[in-house]
């Protein structure tokens, strides 16, 4: 029997690799690979509560279906500014990038 | 019941699997064809939460959409020579304590939480759709037009620079008049 705390170990889990991928990849592109696996995290939660705590309302998926748009959005941005970054600057890593600092 | 839990650790032993190959892949295709093993699993995940709908969404816009633009992404900025793993030791080893240190936090709060947990109900499409479309409506839309900001956005920051400079005038003249 799967129960809550199946879905919710995992996510955090996941979460967690995905933190660990943010905190130490240099390249910019693995950083946002890494965000969307957090993102990912966080839709197995939402799914996994919709189901199990408010199985009358289907909210909590609806939610993973909001999260898909704005993750689909942020995702497709992110790319964007790597490419343009890398077009102008020639720039992989994102330590390298110093434009907007004062 | 049996046969559930063990599909269920098979997806979640693919989904690590994938995510720590994700992190630790020295090429970054590896890391992307990592990636994508995690996905394909939360897809199979959204299948046994009873969510036919949210598994197909899943493959279509991360398994599909996603991986194949990261990919393209990837090799527009010429296969990135700084794809291994570069950060210092020490910061590595910092940030591998923090992390755990979270999911330890994490998992002591999953198992002292008190959920009032109902038994697990499927629900198909048609109850998010009759959400979505009545209570959720005005998020849907605005949604939506996220969305198409986002796309524009990206057009505007992906084209090439002498793009820009030849439509400039243009505008300015338009504006004039």
């Amino acid at each position: 029997m799967i129960t809550l705390n199946h879905y919710l170990v995992l996510a955090a889990a996941l979460f967690c690799i995905g933190l660990f991928g943010v905190l130490t990849s240099k390249n910019a592109l693995r950083v946002v690979i890494s965000v969307e696996l957090i993102l990912n995290a966080v839709n197995i939660n939402l799914a996994a509560f919709s189901v199990f705590v408010a199985p009358r309302q289907a909210i909590g998926l609806n939610f993973v279906v909001f999260f898909m748009v704005v993750a689909a959005a942020e995702f497709g941005l992110a790319l964007a500014i790597i490419i343009a970054l890398h077009r102008t600057e020639d720039i992989g890593a994102i330590d390298a990038i110093r434009k907007l600092k004062g | 019941m049996t046969l559930q839990l063990a599909f269920f650790y098979v997806y979640a032993l693919v989904a690590l699997a994938g995510a720590i190959g994700l992190v630790t892949a020295r090429q970054l295709v590896h890391a992307v064809m990592c990636f994508f093993a995690t996905l394909l699993a939360v897809a199979g995940l959204f299948l046994l939460l009873g969510s036919e709908f949210l598994a197909a969404m899943q493959l279509f816009v991360y398994g599909g959409a996603m991986t194949v633009l990261v990919l393209f992404a990837l090799m527009f900025t010429g296969a990135a020579p700084e794809g291994g793993r570069a950060t210092r030791g020490a910061v590595r080893w910092l940030a591998l304590g923090v992390t755990a240190a979270f999911f330890g936090l994490l998992t002591v709060a999953f198992a002292t939480a008190g959920w009032r947990i109902s038994p697990a109900q499927p629900m198909d499409v048609a109850a998010i759709a009759t959400i979505l479309f009545s209570r959720l409506v005005v998020p849907f839309e605005i949604a939506g037009l996220a969305l198409t900001i986002a796309l524009i956005g990206t057009i505007v920051l992906a084209r090439e620079d002498d793009v820009l400079e030849a439509v400039e005038p243009v505008e300015e003249a338009g504006g004039e008049a």
